[in-house]
């Protein structure tokens, strides 16, 4: 365990050598970046081996000091992180397998592979940080990962715009998260996690600072794991590669907010508002989510909704005091959602487009990806056996055995819409006939790009049989280090969560499979209720007019004033004869006694205030 | 007469050598046929600046000690501030050895000397133990910069330029002045730890307050913050790139220094109105707060606005003091350390982004954006660095400008009470920030490639300049030690006040 800190560091030196060789090297490369992550995934594997029969473990050392103050790095090894670290690498390293195939043929195929290992390692990075404070700088550095790889289609002027919208939402969230750090630090002088619980525990935070800094810390998950209301980047994300829209904005990153909270939870059971905020905040995402699923036509904005919606559902769980339920359907939905993108990937890779109003009858043509597509989309939807269905089935009993009736029902009718928005793309994708003709011969994808996907779906099944009524709960005794009771949850949840899955999935037949029920059903009856959820309830809409144009209209109002407003004092003070050749002179004579004035100004101003407030300024 | 001639001249020696290279390199300028390239001079004048950095480097381990009848002081904020200075000095002297305008170089040679002595002159600033030493000091720093600014005689927009910061410069040395004859009035002398200690007796607190106030606006020139900050985009864009690059960071470190040196020895002390501990600096914060949030705010919010690089890295150092100033106004115990360390970030991450900037003007006569377009392309490790710069400007972890950033931030949150305004105005002016530094790495790194013609090769002043600033921002941002060993040295500048 003492070894922890090799683990990220493979995926450094692949991103490394890519960036110095990476030309020379072209399709070389990505036996390089498969190599680095394997070997990460062993050392992970290593480390959870040795966690099992081991203890926590932490080490440190000094960074700076600033004052009294000391600031450590360190790797720790809890039995979260050590989970989380073999799930990253194990998706990491499908993922660059599947990449080969995807990504053939382009001619910035080393520098994707360069950026998939700066992105693996900070992931890495993140999930062994023992403090908050390099936690923060790894975040960040994901997020600049994310934001290198959503554009990397620079010429596509969809993938610029996504890459920077990515990176500036995610930040309005890391501002919280940053706000809420310091006040921790300020309030209990250290950044560790063991620290800052062990100050929670005795008081030391008070309860409505716990409140603040918890809730601050959540704004930071909320902007990463697009939580509303900042999640309008993660649909626009899809212009990414599709391999990276499975491991970035699936499986990896979006789920690092889930972690973040899992990792704080101490912090949050010590408040309850702080609680339910994450459980109102998740539930209601996930709802709202699922409703705009269901009406969308790009076959991986469908899956980017169902992305936002089933993170609501984890964070639904950790509002609902149930840790083991977050983390349970974290790796399961890393695994389903991982697969249903890669085999989205290999289905956009054979039509060349994304829009599903123009594929259709692809189940014979492409005998793999189908019927792994199947088994995602089961997965996901909660059909008893399959992994989803555990997880979700947990997170429910979590609702319910907290006592929170309406979350309940909420995460249950977001079950029934995602089964129904799922199999609607299932079946408007395979079944049925081709509704558009496509040039070329529409084949199946490379091996390089099935085997992944195989892995992936074995996973989707078995991942749910290590948490189960039946066979015991072996995962949430193993986070909980034995302490874990599975609390007596109702029977008839489960029956009420399969057959509300069942139920979508026969409404989704009856109206693209067979067809009883017409297509245009809803958007016939409720016309404005289908337009808006096709404008994802306006939300950007929203966003554009209000918060972008309130920033570019302080930054007009105060390039304004520059310019034009005190030009106008001086105008009145030498007269209107100065008037006409002032306006003139707007452009590029910048006046010089214009900034006078302003010095002149500025002094006055503050002489006043202290003149008048007698020396006691506030 | 006598005790001068006795004093421990040695303690000078930095400035002695700086003096002596920029005078042997006049000399040599004035017999030097006009046709023969003035490199060479740009680059003795780079190396007689890392002379000086050596002599200061020596002189650390040196007991502090003032001579001159206490008019030129040793201690260890001067040695600790002049390693600044002179680092940014020899930065700048690398760009001009680098520098190639498209009407020629012919004024090299004045480039490289003017600099020294404006150089001279902020070393010296760090050095005045006396109001008349300060201001000399100040002096000869600014005057060189005016004609530093309006070298490139032929271009218009470079004599507006000297113009417009002679007129401003000439207005805020009035300012400072006026404040300088409050106290001198108040006092009867001009040693800056007499005035202090004379201050403590006195009962004059709105008088005081009065020439603080004026002493502020003043200094906020050289700092370009607000008020005194508008000259700052029209001078940065029309004089020669290495001129505002020494501009931005030399020039803005020393405005620091006076700021330190002069408000804070003479009022920390000083008494105010309804204070305990009676301390008219303490009492102004809330002033120097209100100028650092409005400092902050307009350097991030106008420079959205700009697509001259020029200009944009004008505001960026709108918004840079800014951030220092609010560093001021916390006034934790370690606000000098803190202040040092984002200066030497601030240096470096500046440096490196002009002296690629200088290369982009000179090669294609402007200095819009457009320059910036697809330059991965075809020289991606140029873009790499650029891109590092803009990085550490914007504060991203691993790089000097996270670590620097990071110390504010510190200081602004552990004082009693805490500066939770400024501290939200500092994050929430970073993230506008990160508009317009992004929007520049969008140009460099996911554009197709603007012009035809590619970037010709990086002369060696700058491409030296640019390494060494990149192993800097990398160096400070994973390994900030090894500035605290530095820092170490001084020892929280226990020996600054009286």
């Amino acid at each position: 365990m003492n070894l922890a800190w090799v683990v990220p560091l493979f995926p450094l030196c692949s991103f490394v050598l890519l960036l110095w060789f990476g030309r020379k090297w072209k399709q070389t490369s990505a036996y390089v970046g498969i190599a680095a992550t394997l070997l990460s995934l062993l050392a992970a594997f290593g480390v959870l081996v040795s966690r099992l029969g081991g203890a926590t473990y932490e080490a440190n050392w000094t960074w700076m000091k600033i004052g009294d103050a000391t600031l450590t790095v360190g790797v720790s090894v809890t039995a979260l992180n050590a989970w989380m670290l073999v799930v990253v690498a194990l998706v990491s390293w499908l993922v660059h397998i599947y990449s080969q195939g995807y990504m053939a043929g382009d001619e910035r195929f080393s520098t994707f592979y360069a950026y998939l290992g700066l992105f693996t390692f900070a992931m890495l990075g993140l999930v062994l940080s023992p403090n908050l404070l390099q936690a923060y700088m790894f975040w960040e550095l994901v997020g600049l990962g994310s934001f290198l790889l959503i554009g990397f289609y620079f010429y596509k002027e969809e993938a610029k715009a996504a890459a920077k919208k990515a990176f500036i939402m995610t930040r309005i969230g890391d501002v919280g998260f940053l706000i809420g750090v310091l006040l921790l630090f300020w309030q209990t002088k250290s950044f560790d996690y063991d620290d800052i619980f062990r100050a929670v525990g005795n008081g030391t935070l008070s309860p409505g600072m716990t409140t603040l800094t918890a809730i601050l810390i959540f704004i930071g998950a909320i902007g990463k794991s697009g939580q509303f209301p900042l999640h309008t980047w993660l649909p626009d994300a899809m212009e990414g590669p599709t391999p990276v829209s499975a491991l970035i904005h699936a499986a990896t990153m979006v789920a690092a907010g889930v972690y973040l909270v899992a990792a704080l939870f101490p912090l949050y059971e010590a408040s309850a508002a702080a609680m339910m905020t994450v459980a109102v905040i998740g539930g209601g995402t996930a709802v709202f989510a699922a409703t705009i699923g269901l009406v969308q036509t790009d076959i991986k904005r469908v899956l980017a909704y169902s992305t936002i919606s089933q993170l609501g559902y984890m964070m639904l769980a950790l509002g609902s005091g149930s840790y083991v339920a977050a983390i349970f359907h974290l790796t399961t939905h890393a695994f389903f959602k991982a697969l249903l993108f890669l085999a989205a990937g290999s289905v956009i890779h054979a039509v060349h487009t994304q829009n599903i109003e123009e594929m259709g009858g692809l189940w014979r043509r492409l005998p793999w990806t189908a019927p792994l597509f199947l088994v995602g989309a089961l997965s996901i939807s909660g059909v008893p056996l399959f992994a989803g269905f555990f997880s979700k089935d947990e997170i429910l009993a979590a609702a319910w055995t907290n006592g929170s009736v309406g979350l309940f029902w909420l995460a249950v009718a977001a079950a029934l819409l995602t089964s129904f928005y799922m199999f609607r793309l299932f079946f408007l994708v395979f079944a049925g006939e081709a509704r558009h003709r496509h040039d070329g011969a529409v084949h199946e994808a490379p091996m390089s790009m099935t085997a992944p996907m195989v892995v992936l779906g074995v996973l989707s099944v078995a991942a749910g049989y290590i948490q189960t009524p039946w066979f015991g709960s072996f995962l949430g005794e193993w986070l909980t280090d034995g302490a874990y009771h599975h609390e007596a949850a109702p029977g008839w949840i489960a029956v009420v969560a399969a057959s509300v899955s069942l139920a979508g999935i026969l409404l989704a037949w009856l109206m693209y499979g067979k067809r009883t029920v017409p297509r245009d059903w809803l958007s016939a009856r409720a016309p404005y209720g289908y337009e808006l959820l096709r404008r994802h309830y306006y939300m950007d809409d929203l966003y554009r007019s209000t918060v972008v144009a309130l920033v570019s209209s302080i930054s007009r109002l105060l390039g304004y004033v520059d310019r034009y407003l005190v030009e106008g004092l001086v105008q009145f003070v030498t007269g209107t004869v100065n008037a006409i050749a002032a306006a003139g002179s707007r452009g590029q004579n910048g006046q010089a006694q214009t900034y006078g004035l302003v010095a002149a100004a500025g002094l006055a101003m503050l002489v006043v205030i202290f003149a008048l407030t007698g020396g006691d300024w506030l | 007469m006598n005790d001068v001639w006795q004093s421990d001249w040695s303690l000078m020696t930095p400035e002695w050598i700086v003096l002596a290279v920029a005078v042997v390199l006049l000399l040599i300028d004035v017999a030097m046929p006009d046709e023969r390239s003035r490199r060479p001079l740009a680059w003795g004048a780079a190396l007689g600046a890392v002379l000086a950095l050596g002599a200061t480097a020596a002189l650390i381990p040196a007991e502090p000690a003032s001579i001159l009848h206490g008019t030129f002081r040793l201690d260890s904020f001067a040695k600790a501030f002049k390693l600044l200075l002179l680092a940014g000095g020899a930065l700048a002297l690398l760009i001009v050895a680098g520098w190639n305008p498209k009407e020629g170089s012919r004024y090299g040679g004045e480039f490289a000397y003017l600099l020294l002595f404006a150089l001279l002159g902020a070393m010296m600033t760090a050095s005045s133990g006396d109001l008349l030493t300060l201001f000399v000091s100040v002096e000869l720093l600014t005057v060189s910069s005016y004609i530093l600014a309006g070298l490139r005689k032929t271009v218009a927009a470079s004599n507006e330029a000297a113009l417009k910061y002679v007129i401003n410069g000439g207005i805020a040395t009035a300012v400072m002045l006026f404040g300088m004859s409050y106290v001198f009035g108040l006092t009867g002398t001009t040693n800056l730890n007499e005035i202090a200690r004379r201050l403590q007796e006195t009962n004059e607190p709105y008088m005081l307050a009065l020439a603080f106030l004026l002493l502020l606006i003043g200094v906020s020139f050289k700092l370009a913050a607000v008020p005194f900050h508008m000259w700052a985009p029209d001078v940065y864009e029309g004089a020669p790139v290495p001129a505002t690059a020494f501009f931005a960071v030399v020039s803005k470190t020393a405005g620091f220094v006076l700021l330190l040196r002069l408000l804070v020895t003479m009022f920390a002390a000083a008494p105010a109105e309804g204070r305990d501990p009676s301390s008219l600096l303490l009492s102004m914060q809330p002033a120097i707060a209100v100028l650092a949030g409005l400092t902050m705010i307009i350097g991030s919010v106008v420079a959205l606005r700009q697509r001259s690089l020029k200009r944009l890295l004008a505001y960026s150092s709108i918004a840079h003091a800014g951030y220092l100033l609010a560093g001021f106004a916390a006034m934790s115990w370690a606000m000098i350390d803190s202040l040092w360390i984002y200066l030497l970030a601030y240096l470096l991450m500046n440096m490196g982004a002009f002296a690629i900037v200088s290369h982009i003007v000179d090669e294609t006569g402007s200095d819009d954006w457009d320059g910036l377009t697809g330059l991965y392309r075809h020289r991606p490790l140029l873009a790499a660095a650029l891109g590092l710069f803009l990085l550490s400007l914007a504060g991203i972890p691993g790089t000097a400008g996270f670590i620097a950033k990071l110390h504010l931030f510190i200081g602004l949150v552990v004082t009693e009470p805490g500066h939770y305004v400024l501290a939200a105005v500092m994050a929430i002016t970073t993230v506008i920030s990160y508009v317009y530094y992004f929007n520049l790495i969008v140009q460099l790194f996911f554009r197709p490639l603007f012009s035809s013609a590619p970037l010709g090769r990086m002369s060696a002043g700058l491409s030296a300049a640019v390494v060494l600033c990149a192993l800097g921002t990398l160096a400070l941002g994973w390994a900030p030690g090894l500035a605290y060993n530095v820092l170490a040295q001084f020892d929280h500048f226990g020996d600054f006040l009286p």
